[in-house]
């Protein structure tokens, strides 16, 4: 099958999944996701304010054509506005994407890089004394939950020792990524390190064991080489669809740091929407993720094939 | 921070908001935290007083305080004169002068359906002939900003008189808020569905950069008038000091304000501690490390930051719903289960171990600095778990077998308890827990979000709760009208309906505040708690910190930023 | 278990065990959560830590080894009671008159209010109110390695069955499942535990398992389901539906047990998951209620006190709970060894 037809029929198969998506996502929101009315209203708001509200609002509507609506703001990509501060939908995920992106992008290349480097000592050490050690570490270390990591982290690094600002951001990229974002970034390397590293030395020791590493010794490669050259190179299939994959999932993930730090990023956004039963953000945040996480899924999918000979598209 | 070239170093003040802001449209405005910014972006008519005690109303953008005749009913504003809009492109570089007729529009749109304001309420069912604008723009679909109505009617240019429907002593309040701040007809309309994020007002400062959630910088705004500080310190000796700094310095002072948002409260306390931030708001939960009771500790003393503290125009009260089934009703047993249920509630130990001793009992429905306040009040229900519990056996509320008590006629009794999903509401479960148990009464949990909260609440479907109320303005009647039977299904989240309570309020109405209004006042506190309604606990005070480079600060009840009429001493701000 | 597991595959187990028996790092993590499963019976059986909501130390008790750090906000309380002279009703009447009347005849005098002396030091320090901090870890570790393990199980036993009947029925029902397991791994993880949340409603710790069961499934999901397809052509599979098995018995007789090893690892890992997961929960306002406690909740309450030098409710909780996920961790590890010796991880 070719390529094309490969992706078509990807793409054809996450149609009823995005349906799913909204209609879950619709029922439970609407359901029981609370009604904003009543704090849009003010602390002295009479039952015909709270019946305007909901009518400008759109939430006196019947069911099916609230979600006639929903479907039409997906296939429109418009969202409306926020219930709680007005700005519209789009602009909201336009400019909170920037700042969790200067997080997670660094984060993510940092962690892949050091996961790599470590799981490939460990491969290459494998039964050592060192493997052991940093096996038990990296399990240790994960095993602390970034809530302590980051109320300790912040006291520590940022406060008693001053080598970082507590908290900020500003509008330029570089002041971000070499003041702000630093601390942020080093304590959630802490929580997300660990499981990489363990689940990257699986796939390098899956690849050790296969016949062209034998071929390769008995051509009297240098064990580095064969390391660093041939394994890795095999080995970075899984770990870059990995990666790739969970960059989706991330995204929403990182509301802790972004709350701690006051970083305007999408997941502290998100949570704030939840808190104020903002149901517009809560509605494109729900679909603009599920969409990144199925592409996501695609794009990982696809390098799988194009990279690994021995996969054929299906 | 120099600016370029600049032979005198800027003056930035950094501050925190612990809450996002939602836009800067007053007319939608209904928090605090927004309502601070505004309050530097527009002006209303009138103000308070900086430095008086009790807060005194004083002339805003109003040339002088309004002549008042009719009974308190009709009001007649003039306007300062060459006070111009914030240059915006709108204006399309002409210069915009405030008029009368500014004032007409922003009091019409509060009626705007569209517009949905949370304020509204302050001039709601006042001003002769607004409220049935609102009422033909919600049958026709538009708000005729262009009618003429009896309640307002220009004079000239400069002069507006406002006709209100009955007496009214706090219509002045309702002209001091931030949200009641002018703004220009042009503006609004030329930025028509985006107005939260173009404040063009009067104010001293403009917005000049807005991440939203996130980060605010305000900066001097060109067209301010010029503008001398001036205000009568009284005999209070700090009120003197900050005079002796501050009297005859041109407003604003401080050329930029930065306004971050952080939520969490160890990033705010951290950030002010290595001085990130110049001023905070102290977390009651952080008061052990900087305060030792109502004094600021040593060290922080040693390096200049100093303490301004005042009691919040607020009060914390528990309410029992009188309409629910298991609670509510006017019977004996009821009545006196609702009262025991208050009654084992430990005010103290709330005060101690929650607020960290940053709060007071207060039993008054009114708190101090409001008038018609009476510290001296007091209560009915103060703590009393023996007599509580006494009550309840005489009652027949016996304990079963498995030691809770039942209700009189043998069915099991239980009390739900609604609170939010916040850390601190988990400590005031646990307050609450703890009464019940003293009781032997069974305890229930309510978790939920905090609108859903309010809707429960406004639907009487809430059984018992710890609600809080802070001044609008500081008049009694804002805290009265609580319990006031017709507004259940608005405010009266107990849910009380009582034709004596509510005759006895009625007349309160027609008083200003007077000796002859606090003796209804007293009678109307006391019937909540005879019957069980209500028990107010405790006022929270309010404490803020700020560096030793901030000059002429002093805590107000009632603004809700004081920004434009600091200083900052350069030569003590710490170069990074 | 031991019910479903038929003859043949018990020699998978005794090697298994064998092999866990040499692996020192496993067995001593085995050891470990051993012990803190006694904890947690012990705790249930209620012979440790049932009176952990009781105040005995003063608040904000320091542990015993630094007893001078007192807290200044540490006082028992101590409340006048009972009317110091009339207050005055303002010519009202009061409903309960004669009631009070006859109370305070019988009960004259004004009454104080004390409570117990208190403690001013604990083992591990004390909580804001006092509650011993050393109680409270044991009670959590209750609360919160019962709420992993029943919530895992849950996850685990709705992962299994949909995986089974997916991979082995295969057509709609494989597709009806795969579009179910499509939609909750694309929905955002936080949102997903909002909305359930929502839903629920009720409040306490069963929410909290509902919570973490109905998002977790879907990793064993996808693993499950992977074995049921390779195993449904397998021969033995195939022999024993030619001698008249039932597909219930084919699907939960015959392939489960040889999917065994890899539901227990999923298991174990969700166990470690979930009580992480519990922390955040708790974070934000999901938790168990105010009179249940555990880590997750301790954490919560102690976040404020780090700062104000309160640090051990932090610490006691989180050493608690860092020990546990570590030895689970390393468990799940060796028992992924143990049982599937062809893997070199």
């Amino acid at each position: 099958m070719n390529l094309a037809a490969f992706l078509f029929r990807r793409l054809w198969q996450m149609i009823p999944t995005m349906l799913g998506v909204v209609l879950l996502v619709f029922l439970l929101f609407n359901w029981v996701g609370g009604d904003p009315a009543y704090v849009l209203a003010g602390k002295m708001a009479n039952p015909d304010d709270i019946a305007n509200i909901r009518h400008q609002l759109g939430v006196d509507r019947p069911l099916w054509e609230q979600l006639l609506i929903f479907v039409r703001q997906i296939v429109t990509g418009d969202f409306g506005n926020s219930w709680a501060t007005r700005e519209p939908v789009s602009e909201i995920f336009r400019t909170r994407l920037g700042p969790s992106l200067v997080l997670l992008v660094p984060m993510l290349v940092l962690e892949t890089f050091v996961a790599i480097v470590v799981a490939l000592a460990v491969a290459a050490l494998r039964g050592s004394v060192l493997d052991r050690t940093l096996m038990v570490t990296s399990t240790v270390m994960m095993s602390i939950s970034l809530l302590i990591y980051i109320i300790v982290g912040q006291y520590v690094f940022a406060s008693l020792l001053g080598w970082f600002p507590v908290k900020g951001w500003s509008d330029h990229l570089w002041r971000n990524l070499t003041t702000y974002a630093v601390l942020p970034i080093l304590l959630g390397l802490m929580v997300s390190v660990a499981p990489s590293v363990r689940l990257y030395r699986t796939f390098i020791l899956d690849e050790v064991g296969q016949d062209y590493v034998r071929t390769a010794r008995a051509k009297g490669l240098s064990e580095r080489r064969i390391l660093l050259v041939h394994v890795l190179r095999n080995a970075a299939i899984p770990i870059v669809t990995n990666v790739l994959m969970g960059l989706p999932a991330l995204l929403t993930g990182a509301f802790l740091l972004e709350r701690f730090f006051a970083i305007p990023g999408i997941g502290r956004e998100i949570i704030m929407a939840v808190e104020r039963s903002d149901f517009p953000i809560i509605k494109a945040a729900t679909v603009y993720v599920a969409m990144a996480t199925l592409l996501a899924n695609l794009l990982g999918d696809l390098l799988y094939r194009a990279l690994d000979p021995r996969v054929h598209f299906e | 921070m120099l600016g370029a070239g600049a032979a005198t170093p800027e003056k930035v003040l950094h501050l925190e908001l612990s809450a996002a802001e939602t836009g800067f449209d007053p007319v939608m405005t209904s928090d605090l935290n927004t309502a601070s910014i505004e309050q530097q972006l527009f002006e209303s008519l009138l103000t308070y007083d900086y430095l008086a005690r009790p807060v005194k109303l004083i002339p805003r953008l109003a040339a002088a305080m309004p002549t008042v005749t009719d009974q308190g009913r009709t009001w007649v504003f003039g306007l300062k004169r060459g006070v111009y809009f914030s240059p915006d492109p709108v204006f399309k570089g002409q210069k915009r002068e405030v008029t009368a007729q500014d004032v007409v529009y922003t009091l019409m749109r509060f009626m705007d359906p569209k517009n949905r304001s949370p304020y509204k309420f302050l001039v709601e069912g006042r001003i002769m002939g607004l409220d049935e604008l609102g009422e033909a723009a919600r049958s026709i679909g538009h708000f005729n900003y262009d009618a003429k109505i009896p309640g307002l009617e220009v004079l000239d240019r400069y002069t507006l008189k406002i006709r209100l429907k009955t007496t009214d002593y706090n219509f002045s309040h309702a002209m001091a808020q931030p949200m009641y701040g002018i703004v220009a007809r042009e503006v609004i309309e030329g930025y028509a569905g985006d107005t939260a994020s173009h404040p063009v007002g009067t104010g001293p400062y403009r917005l000049a950069r807005w991440t939203r959630s996130s980060l605010m910088v305000l900066e001097r705004n060109p067209n301010f008038r010029h503008e001398i500080w001036d205000f009568d310190p009284g005999s209070d000796p700090e009120s003197q000091r900050i005079v002796a700094q501050m009297r005859g310095k041109t407003i604003p002072q401080i050329d930029r304000v930065e306004i971050q948002v952080i939520e969490e409260s160890q990033s705010a306390w951290l950030s002010f501690g290595k001085g990130e931030l110049d001023m905070i708001g102290l977390a009651g939960q952080f008061a052990p490390i900087a305060l030792h009771g109502a004094r600021l500790k040593p060290a922080l003393a040693q390096r200049g930051i100093r303490l301004d503290r005042i009691s919040d125009p607020s009060i914390a009260y528990y309410f029992i719903n009188q309409q629910d089934p298991q609670l509510g009703g006017m019977s004996k047993e009821r009545i006196a289960l609702r009262r025991a249920i208050f009654m084992a509630q430990n005010d103290e130990e709330m005060i101690r171990v929650i607020h960290k001793g940053q709060a007071v009992r207060n039993a008054y429905p009114i708190p101090e600095g409001v008038a018609g306040a009476d510290p001296g009040y007091r209560s009915l229900l103060d703590f009393n778990p023996g007599e509580a519990n006494l009550l309840l056996d005489r009652m027949g509320y016996a304990k079963g077998a498995d030691g809770y008590r039942r209700q009189p006629d043998g069915s099991p009794l239980a009390v739900r308890y609604t609170s939010s999903l916040s850390s601190q509401d988990r400590e005031l479960d646990e307050m609450m827990k703890k009464a019940l148990d003293r009781l032997s009464i069974r305890f229930e949990s309510e978790k939920l979000k905090f609108p859903e909260i309010l809707k429960a609440e406004r639907q009487c479907r809430v059984q018992i709760r710890l609600s809080a109320w802070i001044a609008d303005y500081p008049d009694g009647d804002n805290f009265m009208q609580l319990w006031y039977g017709p507004h259940t299904h608005e405010n009266n989240g107990s849910c009380y309906q009582d034709p004596v309570w509510d005759r006895l309020y009625e007349k309160s109405l027609t008083m200003p505040d007077s000796p002859e209004r606090d003796a209804i006042y007293h009678q109307l506190a006391r019937l909540l708690e005879l019957n069980g309604v209500t028990k107010v606990s405790t006022t929270h005070i309010r404490n803020v910190l700020f560096q030793p480079w901030v000059i002429g600060f002093k805590a107000h009840p009632i603004l809700p930023s004081v920004w434009s009429l600091l200083d900052i001493d350069v030569n003590r701000v710490p170069q990074p | 278990m031991s019910a479903m597991t038929p003859e043949p595959s018990a020699g998978l187990w005794t090697l298994a065990w064998r092999r866990l028996q040499r692996d020192r790092v496993g067995m001593t993590a085995l050891i470990v959560v051993g012990c803190y499963l006694l904890v947690v019976l012990l705790a249930l059986m209620g012979w440790v830590a049932t009176d952990w909501t009781r105040e005995v130390g003063v608040n904000y008790a320091p542990p015993v080894f630094m007893a001078d750090d007192q807290d200044e906000t540490a006082q028992p309380s101590r409340v006048e009671q009972g009317p110091s002279g009339p207050i005055p009703l303002y010519g009202l009447q009061d409903p309960l008159a004669a009631e009070l009347a006859a109370i305070r005849a019988r009960h004259p005098g004004a009454q104080v209010f004390t409570e117990a002396p208190r403690r001013l030091s604990l083992p591990l320090g004390g909580d804001k109110w006092g509650h011993d901090v050393l109680t409270k870890v044991i009670k959590g570790s209750e609360t919160s390695i019962l709420v992993g393990l029943v919530a895992a199980v849950l996850a685990t036993l709705l992962g299994t069955v949909m995986g089974a009947v997916a991979g082995y029925f295969g057509r709609w029902m494989d597709d009806a499942l795969n579009w179910l397991y499509g939609v909750f791994t694309a929905i955002p993880y936080l949102l997903l535990v909002f909305a359930i949340a929502a839903v629920l409603q009720q409040k306490g710790v069963v929410t909290l398992v509902l919570i973490l069961g109905l998002t977790g499934w879907t990793g064993v999901f996808r693993l499950v389901r992977a074995e049921y397809l390779k195993h449904k052509t397998r021969e033995y599979v195939l022999a024993a539906g030619a001698m008249g098995a039932s597909h219930a018995r084919r699907m939960f007789i015959h392939i489960l047990p040889n999917t065994s090893h890899v539901i227990l690892v999923q298991l174990s890992q969700n166990v470690v998951g979930f009580i992480k997961s519990e922390v955040i929960l708790s974070f934000l306002g999901f938790g168990v209620p105010v009179d249940v406690v555990s880590w997750g909740s301790m954490l919560n309450e102690a976040q404020n006190e780090l700062i104000l030098g309160k640090w051990w409710q932090l610490a006691a909780a989180g050493v608690a709970m860092a020990i546990l996920v570590t030895a689970f961790s390393m468990l799940t590890d060796a028992l992924r060894d143990a049982l599937d010796p062809k893997l070199r991880y």
